[in-house]
């Protein structure tokens, strides 16, 4: 699985892959076994990562994950890493279609915008539900909304495209930008 | 007279919890009461008997003295102790105990009335020989440099109306008297409309010393010892440790000495603490705190005291369990206050519910806690959870076991002061010992190392993948595999 994690003013492309005792988290050029065992109730695990177990607490408000590490609180921006086309793909007249996928799976609450809205980079285009938090979904890119695949109530898998927008200029390479 | 056979409680949280024990070691049974919102509490459970208050809000609940007073005598309690904050201080609650015939449990209602004037009762410290911090009458503009010079540099100047920090300033030559004093006039007649300012000394950079007093009300009066307290925010107490590192023994001897001064200046009876500020080999008694205090675990541990027993047994008119010379110290100990607060936000309240916890344990460590799964964290109470107290033949080893303790505790669901904690004892001046009130300045908004980011995004990255790979989902109501393993996560 690619995501991308943003903290501190800093993005971070991310690729977790399955490994016999946990997960390899390929983070920074370096790929760490990791995994979490939960102690107390939501919020209370342990890391167990690269030989060492360390106590974190992990809780989510207003879509952002604060995990506390010790005496640091970090708030992370997590989100599945988009499919979006690269720069070169999107075209030489610098436009292209965005599909908007699902971060994770869930229920649609909303979709905010209609084909036809016109949006900007952040706009939400979808509000999705999963385990009673609700988190927006943003446009990675300004253009129009060309196609809307799913509606309100309906359940959608991670990763699935909720929306389609034409971008009306560049879209953003995300793939690899540190 | 033995101690009561029964004893209401007239608290909540850690410190109800606290007087159970006593009691259950002294075979008295406890009685507690509880507002609504603490219906789930353990001090309602461990208790012989629970009595409902009639809301949440302190008025209607803990500081409810009619009603207590009243519930007591129902409940066939002989005496009632107030625990520390809601009405343990009150000298008007602890008359009203006395009327319905039932032992209060701390200073009887005119020393409580002493104490809490702080004016009369640096007074009376004055008067019994022991420093307190140096202030003036009313000072004119003529006389002030004289005035000022008697105080020393630094001093601060004040309102005679004053209150709010208006009208204060901070002057540290006799140069910049003049001019502060203008300003300060000005800002006092604005104010309060009277222009009148005095002056007092100013410390720096103090250290907050306290001492444990046990006063038995028949002329016996001992000391347990001191306490550090300069590790605080907005001029409350987050760290506490006993013995007091980096003082002299001979102002140890000073402070004690004079602790038990004041004390019989004051009439005391029960436990109580003498507070004094303390700059290089001065001290200054500031004030009394004619009860339990919260910090009173690091005492017991050095000296393997218990004082709320001590307490019960005075208060049923009992001599002091011990005479001064066989008190004796063993070791360090270090008290962390566990609090649902926001340390990276201003240690502002941090409301919520706590789902989990699990609290640290092992060698050397204590834990005073009224934390239950289900706990409603709201605003009408102090924010105060639990106490950790590490126990070490020296001061290292207390540090080093209260880094594994913190690293154990953990609490779902809301904020708490742990990193803040975590971060103060790694400190080069807490580990030295050399730190003063100004300490926890340095913690601004917490800091952040690069390792705990790395370890931060590794975490998010596998708590991510472990979300969305979880085959259902919960879209009306927790699903019932998510509400099982809530349930016996709150059980373990």
């Amino acid at each position: 699985m690619k995501i991308e994690i943003r903290a501190r003013g800093r993005r971070r492309a991310v690729e977790i892959t399955p490994a016999p005792d946990g997960l390899t988290v390929l983070l920074d050029g370096e790929a760490t076994p990791a995994r979490l065992e939960r102690v107390a109730g939501s919020e209370c695990w342990r890391l167990i990562a690269g030989g060492v177990s360390i106590p974190v607490r992990l809780h989510e408000a207003g879509g952002v994950l604060h995990a506390t590490v010790g005496a640091s609180r970090v708030a992370l921006d997590v989100r599945r890493a988009l499919p979006v086309p690269s720069r070169r793909a999107a075209g030489a007249a610098g436009s292209g279609r965005v599909e908007v996928r699902a971060p994770m799976p869930g229920l649609v609450v909303a979709i905010p915008v209609a084909g036809g809205s016109d949006v900007s980079e952040g706009t939400a285009v979808a509000v999705i539900e999963a385990m009673k938090m609700q988190m927006e979904v943003p446009s990675p890119a300004s253009g129009r909304v060309e196609e809307v695949r799913v509606a309100p109530g309906q359940e959608v898998a991670g990763g699935q495209v909720l929306v389609v927008v034409a971008a009306s200029r560049e879209a953003p390479d995300l793939e690899g930008t540190p | 007279m033995p101690p009561p056979r029964r004893l209401l409680i007239a608290n909540r949280g850690e410190i109800a919890v606290r007087i159970i024990r006593a009691c259950r070691d002294l075979g008295v049974s406890p009685v507690a009461v509880y507002a609504p919102i603490d219906a789930g509490a353990p001090h309602v459970r461990f208790a012989d008997e629970a009595l409902a208050l009639p809301g949440d809000a302190p008025a209607e609940s803990y500081l409810n003295g009619p009603r207590l007073v009243d519930l007591a005598r129902r409940s066939g309690a002989t005496a009632v102790h107030p625990g520390y904050g809601f009405l343990a201080e009150n000298p008007a609650f602890a008359a009203m105990c006395a009327d319905a015939g039932l032992a209060f449990v701390g200073p009887p209602s005119d020393v409580l009335e002493r104490c809490g004037d702080k004016a009369a009762a640096r007074g009376a410290a004055q008067a019994a020989g022991v420093p307190v911090l140096h202030g003036t009458h009313p000072v004119d503009d003529d006389g002030a440099g004289r005035a000022a010079a008697a105080v020393r540099f630094p001093l601060l100047i004040k309102a005679v109306g004053g209150g709010g920090g208006k009208g204060i300033h901070l002057v540290r030559t006799p140069e910049e008297l003049p001019a502060a004093l203008r300003l300060a006039r000005g800002e006092a007649q604005a104010a309060f409309g009277d222009p009148r300012v005095y002056l007092e000394r100013w410390l720096e950079r103090p250290r907050h010393v306290e001492v444990q007093i046990l006063a038995d009300g028949r002329g016996q009066v001992i000391h347990l010892g001191e306490r550090v307290c300069s590790v605080q925010r907005r001029h409350q107490k987050l760290i506490e440790e006993a013995p007091a590192p980096g003082i002299s023994e001979s102002l140890r001897a000073r402070l004690v000495e004079s602790a038990v001064r004041v004390a019989r200046a004051l009439g005391y009876r029960n436990a109580g603490t003498m507070e004094f500020l303390v700059e290089g080999d001065e001290f200054f008694f500031i004030e009394v705190n004619a009860r339990i205090q919260v910090e009173h675990p690091v005492t017991e541990v050095v000296t393997g005291m218990d004082l709320v027993a001590a307490q019960l047994l005075i208060a049923g008119g009992e001599p002091l369990p011990v005479r001064q010379e066989d008190v004796a110290w063993t070791g360090c100990a270090i008290e962390c206050r566990i609090s649902a607060e926001d340390p990276h936000n201003g240690f502002l309240p941090s409301l919520g519910q706590i789902d989990a916890a699990v609290e640290p344990a092992g060698a050397g460590i204590r834990t005073d806690s009224g934390v239950w799964p289900g706990q409603t964290v709201s605003r009408h109470f102090d924010p105060l959870l639990s106490k950790v107290v590490a126990a070490g033949a020296t001061r290292e080893a207390a540090i080093a076991r209260m880094r594994r303790a913190l690293s154990e505790y953990a609490i779902s669901g809301v904020d708490t002061t742990i990193p803040f904690h975590l971060w103060a004892i790694e400190q080069p001046a807490f580990v030295s010992g050399l730190y003063d009130v100004r300490f926890a300045e340095g913690w601004g908004h917490g800091p952040v190392t690069i390792e705990a980011e790395r370890l931060a995004a590794l975490a998010a990255a596998v708590w991510f993948h472990r979300r969305a790979t979880t085959p259902s989902l919960p879209t009306d109501g927790a699903s019932p595999r998510w509400t099982a393993e809530a349930r016996e996560e709150s059980l373990r």
